[in-house]
């Protein structure tokens, strides 16, 4: 085995090395058809939602940390079934991770102080959407991101605005579309180009 | 160039898995299977090699009650594949 025929494995051996991005666009459907459903049905049956002091609490703490679950088992499958964790794949994982962990956070410290979490909520998802597409270069969930970010800055300015159609307008726009976008995607692998090709 | 780790890499099963090794954290031995092309038998013999010559990291654990193993590089093993591709270019373009 010659020199060229060794840098030829090693270009070969990396190219196979992707990122696959798939679940994570399954992700982003997920979390945004689950709050979309839940904001619609609080906004057209406050009756059922309200119905007592806690009970609306119970119900925006309790669907989510259920989703939070499912998630978390839907994307220790997936990683067992592609075999192999990417740099990128750890650097989004702990992304969304710590995301996690703002989210109960902001709805801990909004539920002390009887405070709304949502636009506080939409704007750490701005942000962390924004990230998320500028690392692994997909364009619409970047563009999503500061649309959203735009939307949430301009719905602080409103405090009017019912915060239910906010979370469904918000989460369609910013996560919906950018994440089936990602998932219809053509290729769903990303590739690692850690050396030139030769 | 390190004469030990040029012998270690000439074979090519042993220089796919640290390749592909050195893009990722952690894989299974399926997925190092796809990439090497190469039997069973012949794959755990090679990545013993590159174990024993402290290029590689072998992390045994129960999932579920199964039993499975994590293959990732270790510090050295960064070090001697980056040395070993520079000396390679280098060689190549001379």
């Amino acid at each position: 085995m010659n020199k060229e025929e060794q840098i030829n494995i090693i270009n070969e051996a990396i190219k196979q090395t992707k990122t696959n991005l798939k679940p994570m666009g399954y992700n982003l459907i997920f979390w945004s058809v689950v709050v979309i459903s839940m904001s619609l049905f609080h906004y057209f049956f406050p009756q059922i939602v309200q119905y007592s002091y806690y009970s609306s609490t119970i119900y925006w703490v309790s669907i989510p940390l259920l989703g939070m679950i499912y998630t978390t088992y839907y994307n220790i499958k997936s990683g067992i079934k592609i075999g192999y964790e990417t740099q990128l794949d750890r650097v989004i994982r702990i992304i969304w991770g710590v995301f996690g962990l703002a989210w109960i956070f902001t709805v801990g410290i909004s539920l002390l102080y009887k405070m709304n979490p949502v636009q506080d909520i939409l704007f750490l998802l701005a942000i962390v959407l924004i990230m998320t597409g500028l690392i692994v270069k997909f364009h619409n969930i970047t563009i999503g991101g500061i649309g959203l970010l735009i939307f949430t800055v301009y719905t602080y300015y409103n405090p009017g605005l019912n915060l239910l159609l906010v979370n469904v307008i918000g989460i369609s726009f910013g996560m919906l579309i950018p994440g089936l976008s990602l998932y219809f995607h053509k290729s769903d692998n990303f590739p690692l180009h850690y050396y030139k090709d030769e | 160039m390190n004469k030990e780790i040029e012998k270690l890499l000439f074979n090519p099963i042993r220089l796919k898995t640290i390749s592909f090794l050195m893009t990722v954290e952690t894989c299974t031995f399926k997925a190092l299977l796809d990439v090497t092309a190469s039997s069973k038998g012949n794959l755990s013999i090679q990545i013993k090699k590159l174990n024993e010559a402290g290029l590689v990291k072998i992390e045994k654990y129960f999932q579920k009650s199964y039993p499975t193993t994590d293959y990732s590089i270790t510090e050295k093993g960064k070090t001697s594949f980056e040395d070993f591709f520079n000396q390679l270019q280098s060689l190549k373009n001379e």
